[in-house]
């Protein structure tokens, strides 16, 4: 009876699904793990919006997978002499979804309504901190800054135009943009939040009109689903994956893993707070409770001695990683300061240096104590709940640092309750927790610095007015080399002075159907299969 | 009391319960430790003026309520201010007003959203629940009825695996063999579909809806056989069923008239809790079928600390709740008339 039942259930379902199938058109599937949260660019603060965005709107600049900008909606841009001012002319002849054309009115319109909405969290607070004013002339955009400023490409490449005949008559907070009017290789065909989204090709495009048809987002609450789809075929291609399903989809016959870093390079670090209470931010609700031999560069490098990254890379991400030195990733190409050289692991030099400054042994408990003898090495380690590599990674640092005389209290605490824990609070000792990149380094060094304690930004309470003078400096250094020179000098600084543990940098790992589309741009250092790069290039598999 | 009194007095009954829980609600919430205005946008760009600003919007720079200015960390505030400008009236204003206020992490109105959403978990509830009853007190008869013999055997053993089981698995079991068979993998329409005649859509509905419905479907369905066949084995060792075969009924007669009507009073406790208790509990079937319901929606809603989000699905669930017992309540009076008179 019940099987009978099921089979006719069975036989139903699969008489339906068969009508469902048919078309020609060109439709390149993508599984992800997220959702959109807003389809209004001011609004939006996940990286899937991005991703739509980047898709559906055009931006002054393109960013490529080498970390580098091309110029897209104008023709050519003029920079002042004093670096002040920006002149862009647009390009002839772009038009909006809509069909209306495309013009520096429009640009203008655009900069200053991210401009004045100090209500947009991102676009408004970080992008356009320098704007002084904007505005329109015949077909150029004339930007005025307030300081002359060397990254105004990474400025502007998320700055997304939007057509003012649309968004100068909407609530600019409470617009929902379900229409998505852009202008961008793709249009918005259809969006169930938490569901999928559809976009179909603008075949219109004035430099990358896409060669397929159509692209489907669809959203995955369970990985093991996401992969299970690439293998059966249901997908052509998913932006991410368990690590331990790398090797099986490798395997797997027309599926092909691509491994490179993140488009958004991220980094795991291990945070010390080493806040000198002089600093503690008592206003800004500042409890300061760090451990004091945190304090203590030599307990940080012993600690950094005794950690085996190499290891941690093999056993938690399963060889996808590489070992890092501070919070400017690998990723971010020529930011990176790949002269440095990272601590040995070496347990035994990590045992000497703590030896040398005092810290022993005297209770014979295995536990090193303070020089003083008022308190234990002992440490509260801390992550947030939903990070799935953090607890593995904080049983390998207790076994490791175990081996220096460090014992550590583990506690999974929940993401909210960490960030209000963390900063400024400064009520910890030790985390793990992460961070993901902007393609400009400026972002991730703000994090070291003196200023960003009181404000939250600042993880470790680290201060160096001298690290603070060439941060500021570096903001404002139009010669390229100069300022690659002076943040490759900042690492060094961060890394001389053990700030962090950087355990390793995350790997992008993605995986497409070499059956069904080809031309990915797989070939470039930074791996995002799902971005426009790739999908205005890729075909048919004939 | 006569019938309307007693109606009455649940009808009172239900709406205070309604009542606490909109109180309960609000203060649940605030207790959490966590900052709604910097949930999920942990950034270094993010400058405190775009904080501060967020905190406007949202309308956390009010106090929670006279004498308290927030409640994790507990900050006591000034006891003088205009009770109507703090959190908890505008609160209870905007929900007397009918109002469940905007989510802060899609900007979306709550009510829109969460009707969407609760209208996919009934959907999946629904079909399952109908399956599972009418499967499970089949089952359940028949097992009953022929007692002690190997029918009964094998449906009292599968029952309990598969009452045991645990949901998420049975759910990675079936998706894996269904994805293999042409059944999708996640959500419930596929992209493209809305622009179909009608009647492929539901088609397409249909299909998407199998593999949730038929692990729904067999968790419940056991839990509903052991009970229905444990009260109706009760019942068919009473006296009057005896009498009844005395007289030469038929066992369908039997069955039917004198056992069944007895038997049921048990599973309709059960069925009226599971009615309201899985609205929330389908949370896993939902995450494994990437299914877009109310379960994910309240987890996302405790990651971000979408407060409003939250009042309003929790809200919701204690109505359901509610409404399901009362329900039960008076399907009992019916079914039962002693409870009438107690």
């Amino acid at each position: 009876m019940k099987r009978r039942f099921l089979f006719i259930l069975v036989i139903l379902a699969l008489v339906l699904s068969a009508c469902g199938g048919g078309g020609e058109k060109s439709i390149v599937r993508i599984g992800w793990a997220g959702s959109p949260d807003n389809l209004n660019p001011g609004m939006g603060i996940l990286t899937e919006s991005y991703t739509i965005y980047g898709l559906v709107y055009d931006t002054m600049y393109n960013l490529n997978l080498d970390g580098s900008f091309t110029l897209s909606i104008a023709d050519s841009v003029v920079r002042s002499d004093d670096g002040l001012v920006y002149t862009f002319k647009i390009k002839d002849g772009i038009k909006w979804h809509d069909g209306k054309p495309l013009t520096a009115e429009d640009v203008a319109f655009t900069y200053n309504l991210y401009k004045d909405t100090p209500e947009y969290p991102y676009l408004n607070g970080y992008y356009t901190t320098y704007f002084s004013a904007v505005e329109a002339k015949g077909n150029e955009v004339i930007l005025t800054l307030t300081e002359a400023i060397p990254n105004i490409e990474s400025q502007l490449v998320f700055l997304y135009i939007l057509p003012k005949h649309v968004w100068e008559g909407v609530n600019k907070l409470e617009y929902e943009n379900f229409e998505m009017i852009g202008s961008g290789p793709f249009k918005m065909a259809e969006y169930a939040q938490n569901e999928f989204v559809r976009l179909t090709a603008n075949k219109e495009h004035f430099s990358r009109p896409p060669k397929i048809d159509e692209v489907v987002f669809q959203t995955f609450e369970n990985q093991d689903a996401l992969v299970q789809g690439i293998k059966t075929g249901q997908l052509d291609l998913i932006t991410e994956m368990p690590n331990t399903s790398v090797e099986s989809l490798k395997t797997t016959e027309n599926v092909e893993v691509v491994i490179g870093a993140p488009f958004s390079p991220g980094v795991t670090d291990i945070i010390f707070n080493q806040l000198d209470p002089e600093n503690c931010p008592t206003d800004a609700g500042g409890i300061c409770t760090g451990h004091p031999a945190l304090r203590d560069r030599d307990v940080r490098l012993a600690m950094a001695h005794a950690t085996d990254k190499q290891k941690l890379i093999d056993l938690i991400l399963l060889g996808l990683g590489t070992p890092g030195l501070t919070l400017i990733p690998d990723g971010l190409g020529v930011w990176y300061n790949n002269t440095l050289k990272d601590y040995e692991y070496d347990v035994a030099a990590a045992n000497k240096i703590l030896d040398d400054a005092g810290y022993k042994d005297t209770d014979g408990d295995k536990i090193r104590e303070m020089p003083d003898g008022s308190r234990p090495l002992t440490f509260r380690l801390n992550w947030p709940s939903d990070s799935i590599t953090s607890p593995r990674t904080a049983e390998l640092l207790s076994e490791m640092w175990g081996e220096i005389g460090i014992t550590l209290e583990m506690q999974a605490v929940d993401p909210d309750a960490l960030t209000a824990q963390c900063c400024p609070a400064f009520d910890f000792d030790i985390m793990i927790w992460g961070w993901g990149s902007d393609p400009d380094p400026s972002a991730l060094l703000y994090v070291y610095t003196s200023e960003g304690i009181p404000t939250g930004s600042s993880e470790t309470g680290y201060s160096n007015p001298k690290y603070d003078e060439l941060y500021a400096q570096q903001q404002t250094e139009l010669d390229f080399e100069t300022r690659k020179s002076i943040v490759w000098e900042m690492q060094k600084m961060v890394h001389d002075d053990v700030v962090y543990i950087i355990p390793f940098y995350d790997a992008e790992t993605q995986a497409y159907r070499s059956d069904r589309f080809t031309g990915w741009i797989t070939d470039q250092p930074k791996v995002e299969l799902s971005d426009v790069t790739s999908l205005v290039v890729i075909e048919p598999v004939k | 009391m006569n019938r309307y009194q007693i109606l009455l007095r649940k009808i009172g009954w239900a709406l205070f319960t309604i009542l606490f829980v909109i109180i309960l609600n609000f203060f649940l919430f605030r207790i959490l430790p966590g900052d709604p205005a910097r949930a999920g946008v942990r950034d270094p760009r993010l400058k405190k003026e775009s904080i501060e600003i967020l905190r406007v919007r949202f309308g956390l720079d009010k106090p929670i309520i006279n004498c308290f200015e927030s409640l994790n960390p507990i900050k006591v505030g000034s006891c003088d201010v205009n009770p109507l400008d703090t959190q908890f009236f505008i609160y209870v204003r905007n929900l007397l007003q009918g109002e469940l206020g905007f989510s802060y992490h899609t900007n979306r109105p709550v009510g829109e959203l969460l009707s969407e959403r609760l209208w996919n978990t009934v959907l999946l509830i629904g079909a399952g629940q109908i399956l599972a009853i009418i499967i499970g007190v089949i089952f359940g008869i028949v097992a009953a009825w022929k007692a002690r013999t190997s029918i009964d055997r094998v449906a009292v053993i599968s029952s309990l695996v598969a009452w045991s089981l645990p949901t998420f698995w049975l759910g990675i079991i079936l998706l894996f063999w269904g994805s293999q068979n042409g059944f999708p993998l996640a959500g419930k329409t596929t992209p493209g579909m809305s622009s179909m005649p009608l009647l492929q859509q539901w088609g397409d509905l249909a299909v998407h809806m199998f593999l949730p419905t038929l692990t729904y479907t067999i968790i419940y369905m056991a839990e509903y056989t052991l009970i229905m066949r444990s009260s109706l084995m009760d019942v068919l060792s009473e006296d009057y069923i005896l009498t009844a075969k005395a007289k030469g009924l038929s066992n369908f007669q039997i069955l039917k008239d004198h056992a069944l009507k007895n038997a049921m009073l048990p599973l309709v406790t059960v069925i009226a809790i599971n009615l309201g208790f899985t609205v929330a509990g389908v949370v896993q079937i939902e995450t494994v079928f990437s299914w877009p319901g109310l379960g994910s929606a309240i987890f996302e809603a405790v990651n971000r600390r979408d407060f409003p989000v939250l009042q309003g699905a929790f809200l919701l669930i204690a109505v359901a709740v509610i409404f399901a017992n009362f329900l039960a309540d008076l399907t009992y009076t019916y079914l039962d008339p002693r409870v009438q008179t107690e």
